[in-house]
């Protein structure tokens, strides 16, 4: 399987625009990587690029040692002639053809035989459980056929890349649940080199075997989904992966700075003056809350606190909290045994506490001292 | 992390080729711009040249002033500004032309939203009886050509003035006088009888999908019925209020077949008329100054439209999906309203057409016996009354005329419908890049024009040798350019909106399939676009075969169509033929109609029925 790189490509459109901005990227051969994003981050552009439906205002992709579009030496393969996959997110079946007719097109163009076209949409409707519908127009499927159909389609002529741009974002939760585990089964079968577009942090934490956080046209962290859930590179990182978001503190806003202040001093972060910290997150499952009795003395640090509000969502419960004057968020997986307006105290283990600088860069270790109790 | 930003080198000779060479693979594989560039030049050249060419025209001498004015043919001037602005004959040519279009335009704008208004809201609101069968029925007068009622008045009510035989009335023992017969009355009672349903479709859809909800809203907050009217619903409607009476009036402007029938015989001139007769008397200067001026007030009124149109965007996407609502009884008003309603169908469709068709087998028009009646206009080898011409069907001058119609209309509507779709495909392929906002600017550019000054245009470019291009005039082809051109707005709506709704991802599918360009065309897009582009066809095809604004200055002799033929015979008084032609073009009409309603699966009123 191939691997695809880009190096230092940016995509323009118009004067104003900047889609991608000096993006240089490895998707490993075999890999399955989520590009992952808020919408107009850039995402989808590279995905098109890489397909060959966007020239690159500047910059190189290459597929292995083939140079698939160059800005300096002038080459360019047209995506007919990448031979790779493409599902979209409107799925774009054609509705004038069956899906015998949608899955044995791309055969078609390579020339292949009619009964070997027949007989290779036979194996794609087994592979993708989707036996039955080949005399069926794609109005007349589901949802979820029509996404089978799609990922049939591009899967026909055995491509060793696989696109995704959002394929899962028309489906409804329980399909979509359903079509990850198809994914993520399909890859393992078939091993294919696999971009896949998605703003949804929840997608690509679980289907991902690396996501590529991208803003702003920029790459903000390559790494495997637990790594970016675990060690954000940055702020931007920190709050989009992740649901409920990232409490983030900063010493900057004034209802912020007491609890930050405080939290930093018994980190043995006495101050910002000694530090370059300027941001501090705590992931809301990192927040313990205590009452009464279930108080502990051994934590590193701990506040009084009042609970705002508590939303059920059945498997788990989301706190809001007041906190000296701030606002947080906590996750719990029992039953809290308090309700709303009542007084708790709130503990953070140290490992779990995440520091940013001036710039939203992550701080590994601030300090020895910080650092051998982050280390802890 | 690749967060630093870095400075691009200046481009030397050899990364600026290999960037052109670059461009150019792209084209190969990609030949939509190829495509959209061909697209720029040819509708340059065929919408803004024509005009630009008439604007000239009206500064400059024209050739066959030369001799008597002494001056080159070309020269600079402001003699035709001078003669049609500030003469004595100015006031004739066109200040008084100006005032009383003005005048009839205004009249024909305010009936048709009263009596449209009302016969919306009465179908689309209230328990009035018929309703289903009403919507459709009181379409019809909107897709018969606008004249057919100046033809059918005059068959009802044409006195001793005009030669040939009498007009119903006259018969019937009641001699008409010249204002009922002929001029400004007649003018404004069949212009509005064809352009009231305009604003019956336009404000019956604005009303059915005005959300039943707001009104609702303001019932709960205890607003009275007239105080939700004036407060909530008005508001709401306006937009759709002001382009009914702006398009109304608009279209009243350049509207040529219905003044000219019946205002010629008393010589009540309005613009159109009088540019053509200033073109047929031999000063196209002055006829290129009134249709300057027509395009002018054209352009201006359709701007205004679509300003307020933008202003008002803010809350009419607001506008929900109508919902349920309670119908409104009209309890001891329904049969009042009722017949007021069955009245308007009748009136405007069943006494024209029923006129024309009584006309054709009468022997004198309005003598009710059965020894009057008569098949000579439609069969006989020569007819009596009408030397030298024999019956309809058999008539080489209307078969002629039909074939005509049929290979002009078909032909430019094929091309506008194609041309169109190619349109939309650019437009969308090519986004937000200045060739597509080029491409969907100029193709809308004709709508604003007036049909006439359109056509006058035309003359200005192509009366004479220019370049490679010969003369056209007299020629089938210019017919069939103007004609495409002047349709190419609605077929570029309908193909932009065909493929926006279509979207780009269905041919990128196919591309990463591996289908080049043609093969993507003939495989996914056109198969996909073929009802829609069926019907950027078949619409400028009817529009076509009614068409008489746009080509009564191009017909010649050997381009006679089926519409001029119809002024050729009521220009020699032989009404019964004419009469017969109306119907003929009527008939073909209904069943192209008729064939677009199959195709679309909803019928023209589909927004009023609901």
């Amino acid at each position: 399987m191939p691997q695809i790189q880009l190096e230092r490509v940016s995509k323009r459109f118009g004067q104003s625009v900047l889609a991608v901005d000096d993006l240089s990227l490895v998707f490993p051969s075999g890999h399955f990587v989520c590009l992952l994003g808020p919408s107009g981050c850039g995402k989808s552009t590279t995905l098109r690029m890489v397909a060959g439906l966007e020239l690159p205002t500047s910059g190189e992709i290459r597929m292995d040692g083939r140079v698939l579009s160059s800005g300096s030496s002038g080459r360019f393969v047209p995506p007919e002639k990448r031979g790779m996959g493409l599902v979209f997110q409107s799925y774009a079946l054609w509705p004038h053809m069956t899906v015998a007719q949608n899955i044995s097109f791309g055969l078609e163009m390579r020339g292949w035989k009619p009964d070997q076209r027949r007989q290779r949409v036979r194996e794609l409707q087994e592979l993708l459980r989707i036996g039955g519908l080949e005399e069926r127009y794609p109005l007349q499927l589901s949802g979820g056929q029509q996404q089978r159909v799609a990922l049939a389609r591009m899967l026909a002529v055995n491509p060793d890349v696989l696109l995704l741009d959002e394929p899962l974002s028309n489906l409804d939760a329980r399909l979509r649940l359903e079509m990850r585990a198809e994914l993520k089964r399909l890859h393992e079968q078939l091993g294919n080199t696999i971009i896949f577009v998605t703003h949804d942090q929840l997608e690509a934490m679980t289907i991902a075997t690396e996501i590529a956080v991208m803003h702003e046209g920029r790459l903000q962290q390559f790494a495997p989904p637990l790594e970016v859930y675990r060690q954000p590179a940055n702020l931007f990182v920190a709050e989009f992966v992740g649901s409920p978001s990232m409490n983030l503190f900063s010493l900057d806003e004034a209802a912020d700075a007491s609890l930050a202040r405080s939290m930093l001093a018994s980190l043995g972060l006495e101050s910002d003056r000694h530090t370059r910290v300027k941001t501090i997150g705590l992931r809301p499952e990192a927040i313990r809350i205590m009452v009464g009795e279930t108080y502990q003395q051994d934590v590193a640090w701990s506040s009084p606190a009042t609970v705002e509000t508590i939303l059920p969502t059945g498997a788990e419960w989301i706190v809001r909290l007041q906190v000296c004057e701030s606002v947080a968020f906590a996750r719990m997986v029992e039953e809290p045994c308090f309700g709303s307006q009542a007084s708790v105290a709130i503990a953070v283990d140290p490992a779990d506490v995440h520091l940013f600088d001036l710039e939203g860069v992550r701080l590994a270790s601030a300090t020895p001292g910080a650092g051998a109790r982050l280390a802890g | 992390m690749s967060t630093v930003a870095h400075a691009q080198p200046a481009p030397d000779l050899r990364t600026t080729l290999l960037r052109a060479w670059h461009r150019l693979g792209y084209l190969r594989y990609e030949p939509t711009a190829a495509v959209a560039g061909l697209l720029v030049v040819v509708l340059s050249y065929l919408v803004l040249a024509p005009i630009g060419a008439m604007v000239l025209d009206t500064v400059r001498v024209q050739f066959r002033d030369s001799a008597t004015a002494g001056l080159r043919a070309g020269a600079l001037t402001t003699y035709y500004l001078d003669r049609a602005l500030l003469s004595g004959v100015s006031g004739t040519l066109l200040w008084g032309p100006l005032v009383q279009t003005l005048i009839v335009a205004v009249a024909v704008a305010a009936i048709s939203l009263v009596l449209g208004s009302l016969l919306a809201w009465l179908v689309v609101r209230t328990d009035l009886p018929g309703r289903r069968w009403l919507a459709p029925a009181l379409i019809i007068p909107y897709i018969l050509p606008s004249w057919t009622f100046a033809v059918a008045w005059l068959s009802l009510f044409k006195n001793r003035r005009l030669a040939g035989l009498p007009g119903f009335a006259e018969s019937l023992g009641f001699s008409p006088p010249d204002w009922l017969a002929y001029g400004a009355l007649p003018i404004i009672i069949c212009e509005a009888l064809h352009s009231f349903p305009f604003a019956f479709l336009l404000f019956g859809s604005a009303l059915r999908s005005l959300d039943g909800q707001l009104e609702e809203s303001g019932q709960i907050l205890g607003a009275s019925r007239p105080v939700i009217l004036r407060r909530i619903v008005l508001p709401l409607l306006l937009p759709a209020l002001m382009s009914a009476v702006l398009l109304t009036f608009s279209r009243t402007v350049g509207s040529f077949g219905t003044p000219y029938i019946l205002g010629s015989p008393v010589r009540y001139t309005l613009l159109p008329t009088s540019l053509y007769g200033n073109f047929k008397a031999g000063s196209p200067g002055v006829a290129a100054v009134l249709a300057v001026v027509m395009i002018v007030l054209g352009v201006s009124l359709v701007a205004l439209d679509i300003y307020f149109l933008r202003e008002h965007r803010r809350f009419v996407t607001l506008g929900g999906k109508g919902g349920t609502r309670r119908t409104i009884r009209l309890g001891a008003w329904r049969p009042v309203f009722a017949a007021l309603a069955t009245l308007a169908f009748v009136v405007a469709t069943v006494v024209p057409l029923g006129t024309l068709a009584l006309a054709t087998l009468m022997k004198r028009p309005g003598v009710f016996s059965l020894d009057n009646l008569t098949a000579e206009f439609w069969l006989a080898t020569t007819i009596p009354i009408n030397p030298g011409q024999s019956g309809l069907l058999r008539n080489a001058a209307v078969l002629d005329a039909a074939w005509n119609s049929m290979r002009i209309a078909g032909s430019a509507a094929l091309a506008c419908g194609l041309i169109g779709m190619f349109v939309g495909y650019s437009v969308v392929r090519l986004p937000n890049s200045r060739i597509s906002h080029f491409l969907r600017h100029v193709s809308f550019l004709p709508y604003l024009v007036p049909s006439i000054g359109f056509a006058a245009a035309y003359l200005s470019l192509f009366a004479l040798q220019r370049g490679p291009i010969p003369a056209l005039y007299g020629s089938m082809l210019l017919v069939v350019i103007v004609m495409g051109v002047k349709y190419l707005p609605y077929a570029s709506r309908a193909g932009i909106s065909a493929m926006m709704q279509l979207g780009n991802e269905p041919e990128e599918a196919a591309m990463i399939c591996g289908a080049p360009w043609h093969k993507r065309l003939a495989r996914i897009v056109i198969p996909i676009q073929k009802s829609a582009l069926m019907l950027g066809i078949l619409l400028p095809f009817i529009s076509g075969m009614k068409e008489l604004s746009l080509v009564v200055m191009l017909a010649t002799p050997g381009t006679e169509l089926l519409t001029t033929q119809v002024l050729r015979y009521t220009d020699y008084g032989y009404s019964q033929l004419s009469n017969a032609v109306v119907l003929v073009i009527v008939a073909l009409i209904f069943a192209l109609t008729f064939m677009v309603q199959r195709l679309t699966g909803s019928g023209l009123a589909a927004e009023v029925e609901g």
